[in-house]
C-alpha cells in the first residue's frame, strides 16, 4: 500500500515537472537556410526557396543567358492572389539582390524615383556647386520588366466525425520577363510549394 | 443541534461561500460586458472618440470578451476614418477566430454547470463574416487592393462554410465581386456575380456586371442570357466612385427563457425583429444616377445565423439542464431538502443566456456605385433613412482617371 502511495507521488511530481518545463520560455537562433514550418501557411523559408529557384532559372535561360551588355531591368512587383496577407515586395527585393549579385544585370530604382526627383531639384535649387551637380536626363531606361503573380489553392477535408482535420495548401509563383520595346514575353517560369498540415479539433 | 442539522448547516456555509464566489464572478463578467455596452451607447450617440477612450481604459476586458473588444475597436476606428488602425484590430480578431476552431474541453465542461458567459465569445457566423467585410472596406479605402482581395477570398471561404446563414448578405457578396473586378480578376468576379444573380430577387441588379465580365471572358451564351435584363436607364461611365453607406444599428441580442417545473430554465439568446430602413440617396450637384443598390439588412443575416446555430444551442442547453438536475439531486440525496432547494435556486439563477454581440455594427450596409466621367469631381451625398433627406455629406474632391475606382465610406 505504501509503495502504491509512493508511486502516485512520483507520478504527480513527474507531471508537475513536465507542466513547469512546458511553461518555461525557450529561445534559439534559427539559421536562414533552416526550414522551420509550423503549419500549412506561407513561411519565410518558402521565400528563400522560391527566390533561389526563380533567380537561377532567369540567369540560366534566354535572354539573360546570352546577354553580354548587362541589360537593365525594372521590377513591377509580384501580385498577391493568395488568401493570405503575404509581403511579395520581400520576394522581389531578394530576387533583385540575387540577380545583382550575379553581376549580369542592372536595375532601375523604381521605388526611389520620387526621392531621386527631389534630390535633383535640390541640386538645381541654387545651393549646390554647378560642377558637382548631376546631369539631368541621363537616367537609363529599362529594357525588360520583371513581373509575377503568387497564387494559392487551399483544400480542407470535409466536415465529418474525427478528432483532426487535414489542410492541403498549394502555392505557385509565376514570373515573367517582358521586353518593354516589343511587348514580348522573353522568359517565364513558375515554382511551387505544396504542403499538408493536420490540426486537432479538440484541445484542453 | 442534531448531527444531520449540523451537516446541513456545514453544507449551507460551504455552499454559501461557493455561491458567493460565483455571484462575484458573474458580477465581474457582467461588469466587463457593461463597459462594452456603455462604449456602444457612446458610439451610437455619435461620440465614437469617447467610446474608444472607454475601451482603451485599463485592461482589454479579459480573455472571454477579447474578440468583442477587438471587433468594437475595429469598427470605431473605421468610423473615425483611421482605417489602418481598424485593420490592425480586425486582423487580430480574425486570427483569434481561427484559434476558436479548436474546441476547448475545459471551457465547455465549465460552462455546463454555469452558463455560456463563462466561455470565450467566439462570434456568430455572421459576425465572423463581417470581420472580413470591414477588412475589405478598410483595404479598399486605403488603396491596398491586393490585401482587399485576400479578404475577399477569406469572406468567400466563410460564405462557403455557412451558405444557409449568410447567403442573404448581398452587400458582402457584391463587395467580394468588386475586389475581384478591381484587380481585373474577371473570372472570379463573374462567378460571384453569377451566384448573386441566382439569389437576388432579380438578376437585373447585377446584369450589367455579368454581361461586362462575360464579354471579356468570351462567354457569348452568358452575354445573350443576361442582356435582356439590362436596362437603358442604368448609368455608364468611364470611372466609378463607390460609397459604402451604413445606417441604423444592428438589433441587440435579447435573453429568452422557457421555465419548466421543478426548476428547469431553458435560456437562449435571440435577436429582436427590428428592420433596418433602406437609405434614400441623392448625389449632388447633378443628381448623378447610380447602379442598382445592393444592400444587406444585417439583422436579417444575424437572425438567420443564430437560427442555424439553434440545434447546437438546444443540444447544449439540454445537457446543461441534465447536469444541473443531477447536481441538485445529488445534493438532495446527501443533505436535506433545503440544501437541494438552495442549489436549485442558485443553478436556476446562473443559467443566464449569453447575449453578447458586436454592438457597433450598423443595421444596414449598402453598396452605392456611381459611374462618372474621368476628371475632377466635387460631390455631395444627401442621405435619409426615413423619408425626407436629413443629412448632407460633402465628399472630398476626387480625381478619377479613365477606368479608375475610388472608395468612400459614409455612416448616418
Amino acid at each position: 500500500m505504501q509503495t502504491f502511495s509512493w508511486l502516485i507521488k512520483v507520478v504527480l511530481v513527474g507531471l508537475l515537472m513536465l507542466l513547469v518545463a512546458g511553461c518555461s520560455v525557450t529561445t534559439r537562433e534559427v539559421g536562414s537556410d533552416e526550414k522551420v514550418i509550423y503549419d500549412e501557411g506561407y513561411h519565410f523559408s518558402d521565400k528563400k526557396a522560391i527566390v533561389d529557384d526563380m533567380a537561377t532559372s532567369l540567369l540560366t535561360t534566354y535572354p539573360l543567358l546570352r546577354a553580354t551588355d548587362r541589360p537593365v531591368l525594372i521590377v513591377y512587383g509580384i501580385a498577391n492572389r493568395t488568401s493570405e496577407h503575404i509581403s511579395t515586395s520581400a520576394m522581389t527585393d531578394d530576387m533583385r539582390q540575387a540577380l545583382l549579385k550575379s553581376g549580369r544585370v542592372r536595375f532601375v530604382n523604381k521605388i526611389q524615383r520620387s526621392n531621386i526627383e527631389q534630390e535633383t531639384s535640390y541640386q538645381y535649387g541654387g545651393n549646390v556647386a554647378a560642377e558637382t551637380r548631376i546631369q539631368k536626363a541621363r537616367q537609363v531606361g529599362a529594357k525588360y520588366m520583371l513581373t509575377g503573380t503568387l497564387r494559392s489553392i487551399e483544400k480542407k477535408q470535409p466536415r465529418q466525425f474525427r478528432l483532426k482535420k487535414k489542410t492541403l495548401m498549394y502555392y505557385s509563383l509565376n514570373m515573367e520577363l517582358t521586353d518593354l520595346q516589343t511587348g514580348l514575353i522573353e522568359w517565364a517560369d513558375s515554382t511551387e510549394v505544396i504542403r499538408e498540415a493536420t490540426k486537432p479539433f479538440i484541445g484542453w | 443541534m442534531t448531527a444531520s442539522q449540523q451537516a446541513g448547516f456545514g453544507f449551507f456555509c460551504q455552499f454559501s461561500y461557493r455561491f458567493f464566489v460565483l455571484i462575484i464572478l458573474m458580477l465581474f463578467l457582467s461588469g466587463c460586458a457593461g463597459r462594452l455596452n456603455k462604449a456602444s451607447d457612446f458610439f451610437h450617440a455619435g461620440d465614437p472618440q469617447r467610446a474608444l477612450s472607454l475601451l482603451e481604459e485599463g485592461d482589454n476586458l479579459g480573455k472571454r470578451n477579447r474578440l468583442l473588444f477587438l471587433l468594437e475597436k475595429g469598427l470605431i476606428f473605421n468610423q473615425l476614418g483611421e482605417y489602418q488602425q481598424s485593420v490592425n484590430q480586425l486582423l487580430e480578431a480574425a486570427k483569434l477566430i481561427d484559434q476558436f476552431e479548436v474546441v476547448s474541453l475545459s471551457e465547455q465542461a465549465g460552462s455546463l454547470i454555469t452558463n455560456e458567459w463563462m466561455t470565450r465569445y467566439q462570434g456568430e457566423s455572421s459576425e465572423r463574416l463581417w470581420v472580413h467585410s470591414y477588412l475589405m472596406m478598410n483595404y479598399l479605402l486605403l488603396g491596398q487592393y491586393d490585401d482587399a482581395l485576400v479578404e475577399a477570398k477569406q469572406s468567400l471561404s466563410r460564405l462557403e462554410k455557412n451558405p444557409e446563414a449568410l447567403n442573404a448578405d448581398y452587400f458582402t457578396r457584391a463587395l467580394i465581386a468588386l475586389c475581384f473586378a478591381n484587380l481585373a480578376e474577371d473570372n472570379d468576379a463573374y462567378l460571384v456575380y453569377r451566384k448573386l444573380a441566382d439569389d437576388l430577387p432579380s438578376p437585373a441588379l447585377v446584369a450589367t456586371d455579368i454581361v461586362a465580365h462575360a464579354e471579356r471572358l468570351g462567354m457569348v451564351d452568358e452575354v445573350e442570357k443576361y442582356r435582356p435584363f439590362l436596362s437603358q436607364s442604368f448609368p455608364e461611365g468611364e470611372s466609378e466612385l463607390v460609397l459604402f453607406v451604413a445606417n441604423d444599428r444592428i438589433p441587440l441580442k435579447r435573453p429568452g427563457n422557457v421555465i419548466l417545473p421543478p426548476s428547469f430554465r431553458f435560456s437562449f439568446p435571440y435577436y429582436s425583429a427590428e428592420k433596418a430602413s433602406w437609405p434614400r440617396i441623392n448625389i449632388l450637384p447633378h443628381s448623378w444616377s447610380y447602379r442598382p443598390l445592393l444592400s444587406t439588412d444585417l439583422g436579417v443575416v444575424a437572425r438567420q445565423a443564430l437560427a442555424v446555430r439553434k440545434a447546437r444551442i438546444i443540444a447544449k442547453q439540454s445537457i446543461r439542464i441534465a447536469t444541473k438536475e443531477a447536481i441538485s439531486q445529488s445534493v438532495g440525496n446527501k443533505n436535506d431538502v433545503a440544501a437541494e432547494a438552495l442549489v436549485r435556486v442558485a443553478l436556476f439563477l446562473l443559467d443566464e443566456p449569453d447575449t453578447r454581440s458586436w454592438q457597433t455594427l450598423p443595421g444596414r450596409l449598402t453598396l452605392v456605385r456611381i459611374p462618372l466621367p474621368a476628371g475632377r469631381h466635387r460631390l455631395q451625398v444627401r442621405l435619409s433613412a426615413y423619408g425626407e433627406f436629413d443629412q448632407v455629406i460633402d465628399l472630398p474632391e476626387v480625381q478619377l482617371r479613365r477606368g479608375q475606382r475610388k472608395f468612400y465610406s459614409v455612416r448616418f
